[in-house]
């Protein structure tokens, strides 16, 4: 990972930490705000229902006063306090007057009920006149004007309802009158409800749980079995209870519950009110928070990106300027220089990388100077030593002719014939030398065209085909990668580096040997960029200062070597662009490598041979 | 009839103190309400009594039986002057009255009635002859000993009636068919010469299916003469005047064959739950009596040995660690107390832990119904009563009291019917009516009514 890599990692990193903990402390915050603005909703939902059940009370109450007072009411109670016998049978005249008067005042349940608690007419199921009213002597409290709930026995089941007393006091026996109104649905609907909040009613009226009794706007509330924990906990403890019940796998479809215990006068449960509040809002909200956190903080994040991408090419841009430098020099390049730009440490650092590089230009300048007179010196004496060769047989024979004329002069003219033949034999012998010295200074420049290196390898294996049919000890291993590319060189001058090469092995093999030749692709991505040539014996082998010297001029490890063949294979790769190596193991062998580039791009389609 | 029913008409007219003392005189038409809304003019073979005792009174008007019973069950004469039965009771001589003729003209023959009476009794041996020029005889034999046939042959659905084209019956009574239509009205024209004389009446218009509140407010407005009344409903007003009958029908508790009541201890308990008093005396305002047999104490005399207490730890004792199914009790929404009285009786079964759910619909285990006791022969409407709710018929090993207690008691052995009450039939009429009477069983004497403004008839 680079340097600038991983200072966008860093700036990132440092984004997104900040805008998640932004969005987990929003989120935090409008969480704690919408539970106590629910809390806040529940509250008031319950407060408008005790409002609303004062209301109804007062109402209840007025109305069984009204009723109470009414002329119908007190002329029963005067009849009732002349009979001897109030109970049963006399009841037969007023069977339906409790009706009646509920259907005037509007009340659900009614019931005029005589001194002893016996029923006299009853609204609500008129068959029940001669029962007795249990409400009575619970009653006989909140008489004076209390309301209280009550579980109210009707021919299709208990209901619960909202219930006033009152007695009309015509002679000594009071007549009471016991109205009341339904507490269901219908009361439900009285209450004005917050959106996003339902209210139910939970009429506590057997002694199990019974999902029926469950009731909302609507009538039998839906999903009621989810609630029954909930209501459960509240008839277990008799306490306000609360909690969550999950619709849906959709956590929007959740509500949250309170649940509020509702009383009869000796404080039996009588009702649960639950006011549900739904979850939705809080959590779209939610997401919206979240997803314009997701948003910002991708943003963000892009914008991070970016200025960092700016910041840390400002802050990079020098670092890498050396670091290219630095490349090049690696590469060989030593007039590499970095711009200083700045006086901080990277300025520094590339001030001092400069004067480094100078300092290794001037110490490899004077390498090539040593190199350079090392070469003159070597050149100097391999020319003293071929030179001198022939030189010696000349003056010989210039000394036997001038000894000849002297000492015997008819010996002369037959001295003098052999030695011109020897003086024009050496002169040639040194015409040869000088020839070879112009011809390594003469090395023509290659003639590219696309070549394909196997065949020249098979050309260099057929000229040199005699050769090794003599030498039958050496045994030729060709290795050719098949459907070798074609490359772009000079097949003249390859084919001469790749014989001498070939000649080396063969010399470095006197006692015979294997002698292998392999061509090798190598491909950058999908393209074939170079080949490589390997030419190995069996040899000898090489020391490692031998090899090091190698492809000097003029150096050779043979016994009548000019020491220019390897020089020329060297001058030839080094012109084709590419490069030769050696690896060499004494007593094992030697392989000269070539690589070469094959110039243009060349498509995949080679196997390893 | 007619020769004994004026004078006696006359003396009750008299008695009654009616301004009346207007004479009788022709003419009029009486305007009657009905709650049913018959679509045939045909006995209905089970019915309410409602339906019932209606279809009765109609056919009444427009056929004869060969003879009547009277509230102490003796046979009095009718189309038969005469009739004599052997000591089996098995065979049976009639003496009819001569020249009787359909309303058609048809002559009403000892052959047409035994035709007549040989179609709804195709088990008897019916025979006509004429046993003297002035007089037809007609002889009955039955298979098996029949000591009530002549309060079987009182009964309304044994009216020697023939049918004309049209289906509608022909009779020999004091009134013929003048138009009907299906469940709405019947106008009867007098019959001219009828052979028991002419009814002062010349019609009589009959309006179907009115809510005995409709025939109220109907009677207090003078749209109707005569309507059918609760048995309690006692009017206050001066020109309207009420009769009620003997108890002639029976108000009971009648279990389903699929009831979810299986077990008798349910049904026991059920009837000890029930307190019939509050009943008796609110609901129906005291013109019920309480029973726990089918046969009224004025038929039998020992209504009494059926006990009535209400005994609620009996019943809970019954039901002690036994799981009961709730039960469905319906009734008849045409009877204005019938939903009262069921609730009150669900209320009752509560007491003792039962569960009784009145309903209109869905499956019933119970039903509350109300039967006509149609005759007051006792055998006879023991068996009527029997037959209507699908009981097994009473076996009756002779013709005593005792005899007919052990069929009875044998009936309610199983509480498969609770029995709650013996209720009459009353009805009303506007102070125009004379002649009014009280009919003991249940047939209205509208044949013998005269209308005191006949010639001054109110206006429609």
């Amino acid at each position: 990972m680079s340097f600038r890599q991983k200072l966008l990692l860093l700036f990132a990193s440092t984004i997104l930490l900040c805008v998640a903990v932004m969005s987990v402390s929003v989120y935090g915050t409008m969480r704690q705000s919408f539970e106590q603005a629910n809390q806040d909703r529940a509250n008031s939902v319950a407060a408008q229902f005790r409002s609303e059940f004062q209301r109804r009370s007062q109402d209840v109450a007025r109305k069984v006063e009204s009723i109470a007072a009414s002329e119908i009411v007190q002329r029963m109670a005067l009849e009732i306090n002349r009979s001897a016998s109030s109970v049963g049978g006399d009841a037969s005249g007023y069977l339906s007057e409790a009706r009646t008067l509920a259907t005037q005042q509007q009340l659900d349940f009614l019931e005029l009920v005589d001194h002893q608690g016996t029923i006299l007419s009853s609204a609500q199921w008129q068959a029940k006149f001669g029962y007795p009213e249990s409400a009575i002597s619970a009653a006989t409290g909140p008489a004076d004007g209390g309301v209280f709930l009550k579980r109210e026995e009707l021919p299709n089941g208990p209901t619960l309802g909202l219930f006033a007393v009152r007695a009309a006091h015509v002679g000594e026996q009071p007549l009471f009158v016991i109205g009341g109104e339904r507490l269901d649905q219908g009361f439900l609907s009285t209450l004005d409800i917050p959106v996003g909040t339902r209210v139910l009613l939970y009429q506590n009226l057997d002694a199990k749980w019974n999902p029926q009794s469950l009731r909302d706007l609507n009538g039998p509330a839906a999903g009621a079995d989810r609630i029954a924990p909930l209501v459960g906990k509240v008839r277990a403890t008799g306490q306000d209870a609360e909690g969550v019940i999950h619709w849906t796998g959709d956590s929007a479809d959740a509500e949250v519950f309170h649940a509020i215990p509702l009383t009869g006068p000796n404080q039996q449960l009588l009702g649960v009110l639950l006011v549900a509040s739904s979850r939705r809002p809080l959590i779209e909200l939610q997401r919206r928070v979240i997803s314009t956190a997701m948003l910002v903080g991708g943003l963000g994040i892009l914008v991070a990106v970016l200025a960092s991408l700016w910041f840390a090419a400002r802050v990079t841009r020098p670092v890498i300027s050396l670091a290219e430098a630095a490349r090049r020099v690696a590469a060989g390049d030593l007039s590499a220089k970095v711009e200083v730009e700045s006086s901080d440490e990277l300025g520094e650092l590339a001030t001092s990388f400069n004067r480094m590089t100078e300092d290794l230009l001037h110490q490899k300048d004077r390498a090539v100077q040593a190199e350079r007179v090392a070469a003159w010196r070597e050149l100097a004496r391999r020319l003293a030593h071929e030179l001198k060769n022939p030189l010696f047989p000349l003056q010989v024979t210039v000394e036997n002719l001038m000894r000849a004329k002297e000492k015997s002069p008819e010996m002369f003219e037959k001295v003098f014939h052999e030695s011109t033949s020897t003086l024009l034999a050496e002169i040639n012998n040194l015409k040869t030398i000088i020839g070879r010295f112009s011809e390594f200074s003469k090395m023509p420049q290659p003639q590219r065209q696309p070549t394909q290196v196997n065949d020249v390898l098979r050309s260099v294996l057929r000229v040199f085909h005699a050769q090794l049919q003599e030498n039958n000890r050496i045994t030729v291993h060709t290795e050719l990668a098949d459907s070798l590319p074609e490359i772009q060189a000079d097949p003249d001058l390859l084919h001469r580096a790749l014989s001498n090469l070939v000649l080396n092995a063969i010399d470095a093999m006197p006692q015979g040997g294997d002698l292998t030749l392999r061509t090798t692709a190598f491909r950058a991505g999908e393209f074939i960029d170079r080949v490589a040539i390997s030419v190995s014996d069996t040899g000898s082998g090489l020391t490692p200062e031998e090899c090091e010297r190698l492809f000097t001029p003029y150096y050779t490890t043979k016994q009548h070597g000019t020491g220019l063949g390897l020089a020329i294979v060297q001058s030839v790769v080094s012109d084709h662009g590419g490069k030769i190596s050696v690896e060499s193991t004494q007593e094992k062998g030697t392989t000269f490598r070539i690589e070469l580039p094959c110039g243009a791009p060349q498509h995949s389609q080679v196997a390893q041979g | 009839m007619r020769q004994i029913a004026f004078p006696l008409l006359a003396l009750i007219s008299l008695a009654c103190a009616a301004p009346a003392a207007t004479r009788q005189h022709y003419g009029g038409t009486l305007r009657v309400a009905m709650q049913s809304a018959p679509m045939t003019l045909v006995m209905p073979a089970s019915s309410t009594p409602t339906d019932y005792w209606d279809m009765a009174r109609v056919l009444s008007l427009v056929g004869d039986n060969l003879v009547r019973i009277d509230a102490e069950g003796r046979p009095q004469s009718a189309l038969a002057l005469a009739w004599q039965g052997d000591s089996t009771a098995r065979h049976w001589q009639f003496t009819l009255h001569h020249g009787v003729k359909f309303h058609d003209g048809t002559p009403a023959s000892a052959a047409a009635i035994a035709q007549t009476l040989g179609a709804l009794h195709p088990d008897w041996n019916i025979r006509a002859s004429a046993s003297s020029p002035n007089a037809d005889s007609l002889t009955i034999d039955t298979e098996t000993s029949t000591p009530s046939l002549l309060a079987e042959l009182a009964l309304p659905r044994n009216l020697i009636l023939t049918r004309n084209a049209a289906g509608l019956p022909v009779g020999t009574g004091p009134f013929r068919i003048a138009e009907f239509q299906p469940g709405k009205l019947l106008k009867l024209a007098a019959s001219e010469d009828c052979w028991s004389g002419r009814p002062f009446l010349d019609a009589i218009e009959i309006e179907f299916g009115k809510s005995l509140r409709d025939q109220a407010v109907a009677l207090e407005l003078g749209r109707s003469d005569v309507i059918e009344a609760a048995p309690q409903a006692a009017s206050t007003s001066p020109r309207i005047r009420t009769s009620s009958s003997l108890p002639v029908e029976l108000m009971a508790l009648v279990f389903a064959s699929n009831s979810k009541a299986q077990d008798v201890r349910l049904r026991q308990a059920l009837a000890f739950s029930i307190d019939r008093k509050p009943i008796q005396s609110v609901l129906l305002k005291g013109a019920a009596e309480p029973t726990a047999g089918i046969l009224p104490n004025w038929m039998t005399g020992y209504g009494s040995a059926f006990s009535t207490r209400t005994n609620v730890q009996r019943a809970k004792t019954l039901l002690a660690d036994s799981r009961q199914p709730p039960l469905a009790l319906s009734y008849d929404p045409r009877d204005p107390h019938a939903q009262l009285i069921a609730e009150r009786i669900a209320l009752n079964a509560r007491e003792a832990g039962i569960t009784v759910q009145v309903s209109l619909s869905g499956a019933e285990d119970i039903r509350l119904v109300r039967i006509a006791l149609p005759s007051p022969d006792p055998a006879l409407s023991l068996r009527e009563t029997a037959r209507q709710l699908a009981l097994v018929s009473p076996v009756l090993h002779g013709n005593t009291v005792e005899d007919l207690f052990q069929a009875e008691h044998a009936l309610l052995d199983d509480d498969s019917v609770i029995p709650l009450f013996h209720l009459p039939i009353a009805s009303a009429a506007s102070a125009r009516v004379r002649g009014w009477v009280s009919d003991q069983l249940g047939l209205s004497n509208l044949a013998d009514l005269w209308l005191e403004d006949s010639r001054l008839e109110a206006p429609r």
